[in-house]
């Protein structure tokens, strides 16, 4: 029963995929808008239209914020997948199953050694660069390579890193417990505040004023999505390795 | 005439040259060598002296410049944790009993 209800749910995903898929136009069709005018458009007026320098982030936060915004729900999905089956997993038989198997996982648990005084000593004198790079490289990704994943991918490692030296009881007044939730949806969260910002702009979800004279408001606004990426981003890496660890 | 820009560009291609040598012995160690401790010692020369001198090569051949602050920092970077990792590696390889490789006695190879 189970088994079908699965295969259905995965038939009934797939299919819209696999039409939709096969709907595109063969791939590297000179006739399809990206060859014709679209990358064109995106290259020269970009800068000025999406409000980054940098054409890249123009393309993902604005031409194609509904894409990111997918993609952020993509990556927030996975860590409640990685969740569920690190907290499945962790389930333990009950009665005297459970007593042996504790006994046989403290048997077997590797005797955990103390952390160099070198690793701690470099990690604790690197922290507040690494720190320092992470927030440039978010707030920064609209002008050079970067933005949100990238930075948020280096301020996870530094969370990690952090956690491994100090220990987790320190590391822990970094996530507090009411602020997780928020900060491991902070991606998402993020797209649909600045989503209905746009709405009330333009009239269109995620919508970018296109006027000149809100220069600015555009540039805001990417800031904001490249912090809410950079901070979710962080907080999935966070969490995943938290729960790691304490198996 | 041997003039400055001479000078710059020989000094970038001698500390280039050191740098692409110790990436070539570095990996030839890391195939070759027998054990995991003797292979991260071989590793982490790729990345001290190895990136440490191509940094420094193009920090030379730049000049003056904020790129060059940059490529400095970068090599301040590289040269602090590349060796903090390798002995963390082998410090954790031996407290997890890792046993290093000892020469068989009859046998030379």
């Amino acid at each position: 029963m189970k088994k079908a209800f699965v295969a259905a749910l995965l038939i009934l995903t797939a299919m819209p995929l696999l039409i939709g898929v096969a709907a595109l136009p063969p791939h590297g069709d000179p006739d399809t808008p990206v060859h014709t005018h679209i990358s064109a458009r995106y290259l020269e007026e970009g800068r000025e239209e999406a409000g980054a320098d940098n054409i890249v982030t123009g393309v993902l936060l604005n031409y194609r914020g509904l894409d990111t915004a997918g993609e952020v729900t993509v990556i927030f999905t996975a860590l409640m997948a990685g969740l569920a089956v690190l907290i499945s997993h962790k389930k333990q038989p009950e009665g005297d199953a459970a007593y042996d198997a504790a006994e046989a996982a403290a048997e077997d648990a590797p005797v955990r050694a103390p952390v160099s005084p070198v690793v701690s000593f470099v990690v604790r004198l690197l922290a507040p660069f690494i720190a320092l790079f992470a927030v440039y490289v978010i707030v920064n990704g609209h002008v050079t390579p970067g933005g949100g994943f990238q930075g948020g991918a280096i301020l996870g490692a530094l969370f990690i890193a952090l956690t491994i030296v100090l220990g987790r009881e320190r590391t822990r007044t970094l996530m507090p417990r009411l602020a997780q939730p928020w900060m491991q949806g902070a991606a998402l969260l993020t797209f649909v505040g600045v989503g209905i910002v746009g709405g009330a702009l333009t009239g269109y979800f995620l919508g970018f004023p296109a006027d000149a004279s809100l220069h600015l408001a555009r540039k805001l606004m990417m800031l904001v999505l490249e912090a809410g990426i950079g901070l979710g981003g962080a907080a999935v890496f966070a969490t995943l390795f938290l729960q790691m660890e304490a198996e | 005439m041997i003039s400055a820009v001479d000078i710059r560009n020989a000094v970038t291609v001698v500390l280039a040259a050191v740098g692409a040598l110790f990436f070539l012995i570095g990996t030839i160690g890391l195939v070759r060598l027998p054990d995991f401790y003797a292979r991260t010692h071989a590793a982490t020369k790729c990345d001290t002296v190895g990136a440490g001198s191509l940094l420094l090569a193009l920090a030379v051949f730049n000049g003056v410049d904020v790129s060059t602050l940059k490529i400095i920092a970068l090599a301040g970077l590289v040269l602090l944790s590349s060796p903090t990792i390798g002995h963390a590696l082998a410090r954790a390889a031996h407290r997890t009993g890792v046993a290093p490789w000892q020469a068989r006695k009859g046998r030379t190879s």
